[in-house]
């Protein structure tokens, strides 16, 4: 299959966004890319061509419709999603939602081939009557008490709908869980970095971690070659909780929940906006992705969970 | 007791580099060598014609050498320099091998001096692997499961360790889950049994469900309803046997006189379980009592395959129906066996 000629990527400034044009154009340094976000990454100043796009404005939609009939765009990456959530719960959803309905809105006019979108394995929700191992079928259930993850439940409920009316349009949709790696920073990886790692008395459940450069690897796969579908994007092999944080020379501090999630409250995680359950269910009850799919279809990750972690410890005691 | 080397071993046991990885290298120097990998990886592929991202080569193809493999793996080497050796042991389901092993002599123990258990029936167990075994349930706590799957792997290691399946609100029970679920313990549903019957492992289930683990002392010995017939359902869709297991004495360990409802709602429990012991002595109230334990295996059965889509409920829960009633003669042979609930 013929790779695109032009490409366009919203949310261009996130970590993700940049790494991934770096790499296409590393690939091919003639590739046509559009960038769209509200400030220019300098790091690619020149290499592509930038236009300034609030997707929250209530025109964004007509503006990006436009823009992407007049370069002839053939496949439009999605990643305008908050990479740590922030206070402001309105703003998260404007952006997230509301965002994302305008490029659906944008993409269905112009009539684009394909679509991918970024997404989370986050979003089937941290439950105990989770299977051990979730598939791209089993129901988005989110978590009532983080609002990132509700938002991006809404986005995917939308997009089904939308790709149900919009057939011509092929849809990726790549569901990673936790990315770590020496150059990712976010909610996440700050919380890991604490000397003392605050965790749920009496439980330890197992979980999965990705390699950012197994994640760059399946973006640009994705984005030069046609492989519509929902697809679970995680590393090889769950480790335990309580392994992550000994192989990373830390203390474990178990709280009872009642009193973890009390004393947690105020400052809740990263000043998120959110109960602190919306956090810490991740680190109680299980949401194991398969990837069996996946893994079949962009081929092997190179770094199990174990290796990914090893690499996101060792980059941080630097 | 088994030699440690022909039992198969986990798939993710990683052995980490040995001692001779002392060297220290410093900042610098590592993060330059990363850049110099990185800048690597990215040189061959561009070079490698056509050759699409993480991709692994044709099986039947004539490669010289993989570079990106080769790159891959020496910024993997790279990346876990100056981790701490420690061998990770668990499963994909979380079965923490060292632990079941520090536990076996525990276990050895329970089984022959703290319940006396009793085996019956182990010329049925099928030759082939894996199969799944049901059981009848009582007693809060899963020792039943956990014994059950003791016996099996001591009997014929050819199960290798079957998985005993919890009911849901066991799994929300903090130590118990993360215990339990080290031991080999996963929670029941279809997706989790499929996924170890296809990979070769067996599982033990438990149809009666919540309501089998809660029953009161007075309801002893008296199957529950057996679910919606998923257990025949898992056999027949993966094609395995399933072995009917009738439990004499576990229901015993923890005879529940009366559950009460609305206390538990106040501590955000499903119910709340009163024993003799429980919650009188607190914590030691989850010691289980000694009771003489019977376990009486009966003939493998291998469900009709429905082949009318119509008549495919009514062949499962006929099928079910015979499974319990089953399981429910083999519990009746088990308490013939014993003269009392100690003896």
């Amino acid at each position: 299959m013929k790779s695109p000629s032009r490409i366009a990527v919203t949310g261009l400034n996130s970590e993700d966004g940049v790494r991934i044009v770096e790499r296409l154009l590393s690939r091919d340094p003639a590739a046509k890319i559009m960038g769209l976000d509200l400030s220019r990454p300098l790091r690619l100043a020149g290499k592509i061509d930038f236009h300034a796009l609030d997707l929250t404005s209530p025109t964004a939609d007509v503006v990006l419709a436009e823009r992407l009939a007049a370069e002839g765009v053939e496949v439009l990456v999605h990643l305008a999603f908050r990479s740590s959530p922030t206070p402001d719960i309105e703003e998260d959803h404007e952006l997230e939602t509301i965002g994302s309905l305008h490029v659906m809105n944008a993409v269905a006019a112009a009539k684009l081939p394909r679509l991918v979108v970024s997404s989370s394995t986050m979003l089937y929700g941290a439950r105990p009557d989770n299977p051990n191992y979730l598939s791209e079928s089993h129901a988005l259930r989110g978590h009532p008490d983080a609002h990132c993850v509700q938002n991006r439940v809404e986005v995917e409920n939308l997009l089904a709908d939308w790709s149900a009316r919009n057939a011509e349009t092929e849809v990726t949709i790549l569901r990673s869980g936790w990315v770590v790696g020496p150059s990712r920073s976010n909610y996440i990886s700050r919380f890991f970095e604490a000397p003392v790692i605050p965790t749920v008395l009496g439980f330890d459940p197992l979980l999965q971690l990705l390699h950012e450069d197994d994640l760059l690897d399946v973006y640009e796969e994705s984005i030069l070659h046609s492989h519509p579908g929902i697809w679970n994007v995680v590393g090889r092999e769950a480790l335990p909780l309580s392994t992550l944080v000994a192989l990373a020379g830390k203390r474990r501090l178990a709280l009872p929940s009642p009193l973890l999630y009390r004393a947690t409250d105020f400052p809740s995680i990263e000043q998120t906006g959110d109960r602190p359950a919306g956090f810490f269910d991740y680190l109680r009850y299980l949401w194991v992705a398969d990837g069996e799919r996946a893994w079949a279809e962009f081929g092997d990750p190179v770094y199990s969970t174990q290796e990914a972690w090893s690499s996101f410890v060792s980059s941080r005691r630097l | 007791m088994t030699t440690g080397d022909d039992r198969p071993q986990p798939e993710n046991v990683i052995q980490m580099p040995a001692r001779e990885e002392e060297l220290e290298l410093d900042a610098e120097t590592l993060e330059t060598l990363r850049e110099a990998l990185d800048d690597l990886r990215r040189e061959i592929r561009l070079r490698v014609p056509d050759q699409s991202v993480g991709s692994r080569p044709e099986p039947g193809a004539e490669s010289e050498i993989d570079f990106v493999a080769l790159v891959d793996g020496l910024r993997r080497r790279l990346s876990t320099l100056g981790m701490r050796e420690r061998t990770v042991e668990v499963d994909d389901f979380g079965l923490d091998l060292a632990l079941v092993e520090r536990a076996e002599p525990v276990l050895d123990w329970m089984r022959s001096v703290y319940w006396r258990i009793e085996v019956e029936g182990l010329e049925h167990l099928p030759e082939s692997s894996p199969a799944l075994f049901v059981a009848n349930r009582a007693g809060i706590l899963p020792w039943d499961g956990l014994m059950l799957a003791h016996v099996i792997r001591k009997a014929a290691p050819r199960f290798e360790r079957p998985r005993p399946m919890l009911a849901d609100w066991l799994v929300t029970l903090p130590f118990v889950q993360a215990f339990v679920a080290r031991m080999g313990g996963v929670r029941a549903c279809r997706e989790n049994a499929d996924r170890l019957l296809r990979t070769g492992r067996s599982v033990i289930a438990f149809p009666e469900g919540a309501k089998g683990a809660t029953k009161t002392f007075r309801e002893r010995y008296r199957l529950k309803r057996f679910g919606r017939g998923g257990v025949v359902r898992a056999a027949i869709e993966n094609g395995v046997p399933i072995v009917p297991v009738g439990l004499v004495g576990p229901e015993e360990a923890h005879p529940v006189m009366f559950k009460s409802h609305r206390v538990a709602r106040g501590v955000g429990l499903p119910f709340l379980p009163v024993t003799p012991t429980f919650p009188l002595l607190g914590p030691l109230g989850a010691v289980p009592l000694p009771t003489k334990w019977v376990m009486v295996f009966g003939e493998p059965m291998t469900p009709p395959v429905p082949t009318d889509a119509a008549a495919e409920a009514l062949v499962i829960s006929q099928a079910n129906a015979a499974l319990r009633e089953r399981i429910q003669a083999l519990v009746e042979v088990g308490l013939d066996r014993r003269d009392s609930v100690w003896d």
